[in-house]
């Protein structure tokens, strides 16, 4: 009865698996394989050094790599200035801002708010990006213009919009590494004397200090890929950041404004941009990497890599550090940081509450009568020579990217991270390379994944883009995200539950399938609840793979059509559609929340059923 | 119903024969011989890391989901070399195991119990129906459980939950029991609880039991054998081992001067 048969299906089992762990493999190297291949030659070509330093950004579409001179010039090092402007500024705004919030949440936020104000938050993390450079559009370079010599475009409307979304990044990881000190150090100091204030700044965040950072590293790699918004604030011309108010370029709005319509070595050095922006996030990530390898809560015990700098004796001995140190406690004597820190975080909290409620109210006040005043901007038929917009054929195509990519990404990706979690020996090589390669993935800017899709998969797919080179696109940029949570959940379920099952004589499929998978359901869940609010937020990677003009319903997924945050960002650019916009934005703001909702009550229900709770 | 031929070729007693076993280079049990006969209860004590709880996985094969375990010797269940062409599923459906700590699946109680059985392709409800109530009568937790059994069985107490153990290893009729500490977790009256049911099941079922509790093993083991280091040090029945034992080291260990 059992034997020959079994064997078969945990053979194939593992076959089918292994396929899919294989898949991943491929379309990790195709990216990189892809970046490489089609950077080298446009860094040979420049040079390496001009290309990264040359301060020209003039190309000519008709350069080819056969010209024995090249007629236009591709130096790109007034974006990378940019770009560490923009990050620098942003990361001052969005990571002071995010860490008194985290510190308000935890500790000066009252009970009854503290939960509804930490998942309000959360949700900022959730708005999609053009939806902020909306906002930027919209609201606050109207307000920057009264201050500025322009429009209010620049580096300041830039770092702000860019600190607003890294806000929600550094609020939850600084959280989470403060609810980690352990309480007997505030209770200790309490013991001492001290006030909660006291207690809080002199004991708990000095704890907590270098997970802190880890989260302010996270915020960095986030500002560095971030392409819609930027776009939107920054206003794109190819210039140093001088002033506050001057247009300027960064790494990845140069990819996005040139790419549809680059010659030959001109996509080469977009590509090679990318590149360039690849390794800024891969530094980033790998400084975090280094940090958080033992979590959070090794740094809050000393092990980490901020942790051993701060706590290095070399450095606490140098004279200078020693002098600028007892300054600084003499200054902050003076001053009563801890009163200091308590008001900050205060105004932090309130802060952040504030801004979240401005962007969504803002959108929702502006949006929501458009919407019922122009019903014909949600269920009107599109036709050609119509003034009248309809967004009814984004909202489809968005439909049709989320089914079509969920449907490739979550088992693909699933299946991987059985693969790995389950059927692979933790010291493997082999395994070692892919789970590497997949965090790799995970830090490609979007922008990235659009010109390989643009490149590879509309070329091969007739040509024009199409919903189904859109999808095959966003499916490889899931593929990281769903096998890291999905490997995440495999892990938390404890192995006492499988050798339990071993243990009755169940076999390998058998334990994943019954006893594994559905203890793992929560978290695989809500991954892939977040991962279609990331399909339906992301609009980089579809302008030129899904398509940027908005026409008639797709019939099918050979048609070309913009998703509705493509569609956004096409509405907000051109002027004449501003109610429109907003009222696109509604939507798109009111699906991701509800997703983001959905994705929390979800968890929490399976965690109760499983939990035992009648 | 699953007694087939084919599964009927477990006996109830395990002889083993020069059991080595390493964990990468570390030499975990060193040439170990054990005949452990059937239908009785047979402790395993000695000092935490002395290899007694290695030397149980041995006998349903669990060491095999351990990376880097070598194992050399004869294993035999009743006349069946354990480590040879067998289906291990089949061969840890004959020799059960409960573990330290209760591992109930995040299901209900009936859904446990029942979780043996439909592996080996029960799905008749009135089946599984009667081998529920067989096993949780076995185990001694039918009054208790009849009127939840749709209940999840996290929420029973850690006593109910390992006793529930229990009845899911019963549920699959294993013809040997193992036992991996299993009250070392449990509150005295949990632990009084179990140790009767062993006292109960041996009339059906050869139990070995890993113990740290010296006093457990006096109370309800037939045999008695103590490791240390790896080595199995002496072996033999309870009475002898615990009154008279003829090696000074287990002598010490159980006077309480070492371990």
């Amino acid at each position: 009865m059992i034997g020959s048969k079994t064997k078969k299906t945990e053979k194939i089992g593992k076959i089918v698996f292994m396929a899919a762990a294989i898949i991943c493999v491929i379309a990790v190297a195709a990216i990189f394989i892809f970046m490489l291949v089609k950077s080298f030659p446009a860094f040979a070509k420049i040079g390496f050094f001009d290309f990264v330093f040359g301060d020209n950004w003039s190309p000519d579409r008709l350069d080819t790599y056969q010209d024995a001179m090249l007629s236009g010039s591709y130096g790109i090092f007034k974006m990378i200035v940019g770009t560490l402007a923009a990050t620098l500024g942003s990361i001052i705004f969005g990571g002071i801002l995010g860490y008194f919030t985290a510190v308000f949440i935890v500790f000066y936020c009252p009970k009854r708010l503290k939960k509804v104000f930490s998942s309000t938050v959360n949700l900022l993390a959730g708005i999609p990006s053009v939806v902020y450079g909306f906002f930027g559009i919209v609201f606050l370079l109207p307000l920057l213009s009264n201050l500025a010599p322009n429009n209010g475009s620049g580096l300041l409307a830039t770092c702000l919009i860019l600190g607003i979304m890294i806000m929600p990044t550094v609020v939850s990881l600084s959280k989470t590494s403060l609810e980690a000190v352990p309480s007997c150090y505030y209770e200790g100091s309490l013991a001492l004397g001290s006030t909660h204030s006291q207690a809080v700044f002199g004991t708990v965040i000095r704890a907590a200090r270098s997970g802190i950072t880890a989260s302010l590293v996270l915020g960095i790699g986030r500002a560095l890929g971030e392409t819609m918004a930027v776009v939107m604030v920054a206003g794109n011309s190819v210039a140093y950041p001088k002033s506050l108010f001057n247009s300027f370029r960064v790494l990845t709005a140069n990819i996005v404004m040139e790419m549809s319509y680059a010659g030959e070595v001109q996509l080469g050095s977009l590509v090679a941009t990318g590149v360039v922006l690849l390794v800024f996030v891969l530094i980033v990530n790998l400084i975090f990497g280094l940090i958080s390898k033992k979590a959070i809560a090794s740094e809050v015990s000393g092990k980490g890599l901020f942790a051993k700098i701060y706590n290095s004796e070399r450095l606490a001995n140098n004279k200078v550090l020693v002098k600028i140190k007892d300054a600084i406690s003499v200054f902050k004597s003076k001053i009563k940081t801890a009163s200091l820190g308590a008001g900050a975080s205060v105004v932090a909290g309130v802060l952040s509450g504030a801004i979240l409620l401005l962007v969504i109210g803002f959108v929702l006040v502006k949006g929501v009568p458009s919407l019922i005043s122009n019903p014909h901007l949600l269920f009107g038929k599109y036709e050609f020579d119509s003034e009248q917009i309809t967004i009814l054929p984004a909202i489809v195509t968005t439909l049709m990217v989320v089914a079509l990519s969920l449907l490739i990404a979550v088992p693909v990706g699933v299946c991987t991270a059985i693969f790995l979690n389950e059927y692979s020996k933790k010291n493997n090589v082999f395994v070692k390379i892919i789970r590497g390669a997949i965090d790799l993935l995970n830090g490609v800017p979007s922008i990235v994944y659009g010109l390989f899709g643009m490149i590879t998969f509309v070329a091969l797919i007739g040509g024009t883009s199409s919903v189904l080179s859109g999808s095959l696109t966003i499916s490889i940029m899931l593929l990281p995200t769903i096998v890291r949570s999905t490997e995440e959940s495999l892990k938390s379920v404890q192995d006492s539950l499988r050798e339990g099952s071993f243990a009755l004589g169940a076999g390998k499929l058998r334990t994943i399938f019954k006893i594994v998978l559905p203890s793992a359901l929560p978290g695989i869940t809500s991954a892939i609840i977040l991962a279609m609010g990331r399909v339906i937020s992301e609009s980089a990677p579809f302008i030129y793979t899904a398509g940027s003009v908005i026409s008639a319903i797709p019939q099918g997924y050979l048609d070309s059509n913009a998703t509705l945050a493509v569609a956004l960002y096409r509405l907000s650019g051109e002027g004449w559609y501003i109610n429109e916009a907003y009222g696109t934005a509604v939507v798109l703001v009111v699906i991701v929340i509800g997703l983001n909702l959905l994705a929390e009550v979800i968890a929490g229900r399976i965690n109760k059923k499983l939990q035992g709770e009648k | 119903m699953a007694n087939t031929k084919e599964i009927s070729r477990y006996g109830q007693s395990i002889s083993v024969k020069n059991a080595n076993l390493w964990y990468g280079d570390f030499h975990a049990l060193k040439d170990v011989s054990v005949e452990i006969p059937e239908k009785q209860v047979t402790a395993f004590i000695g000092p935490s890391g002395c290899g007694k709880s290695t030397f149980l996985k041995c006998f349903n094969r669990m060491n095999d989901l351990v990376e880097n375990c070598k194992i050399e010797g004869t294993f035999l269940v009743g006349d069946t070399d354990i480590y040879g062409k067998i289906d291990v599923n089949e061969l840890r459906k004959n020799v059960g195991m409960v573990f330290q700590k209760p591992n109930p699946f995040p299901m209900s109680v009936y859904d446990n119990i029942a979780y043996g059985p439909r592996t080996f392709g029960i799905r008749k409800r009135a089946e599984l129906d009667r081998i529920v109530e067989k096993s949780l009568r076995q185990a001694a937790m039918w009054d208790e459980l009849k009127d939840r059994l749709n209940k999840s069985a996290l929420g029973l107490s850690g006593g109910q939950q390992q006793r529930l153990c229990i009845a899911r290893s019963l549920a699959a009729e294993p013809k040997i029991l193992l036992m991996d500490e299993p009250t070392s977790a449990l509150d005295p009256i949990s632990t009084g609880k179990i140790e009767e049911l062993i006292d109960e099941l041996k009339q059906d079922v050869t139990i070995v039991i890993v113990t740290h509790n010296m006093q457990q093993a006096t109370r309800i083991a037939d045999k008695t054998a103590f490791f240390l280091l790896g080595e199995l040090i002496e072996y033999g029945n309870t009475d002898d081992i615990f009154t008279s034992p003829k090696d000074e080291r287990t002598e010490r260990y159980i006077t309480g001067r070492f371990g």
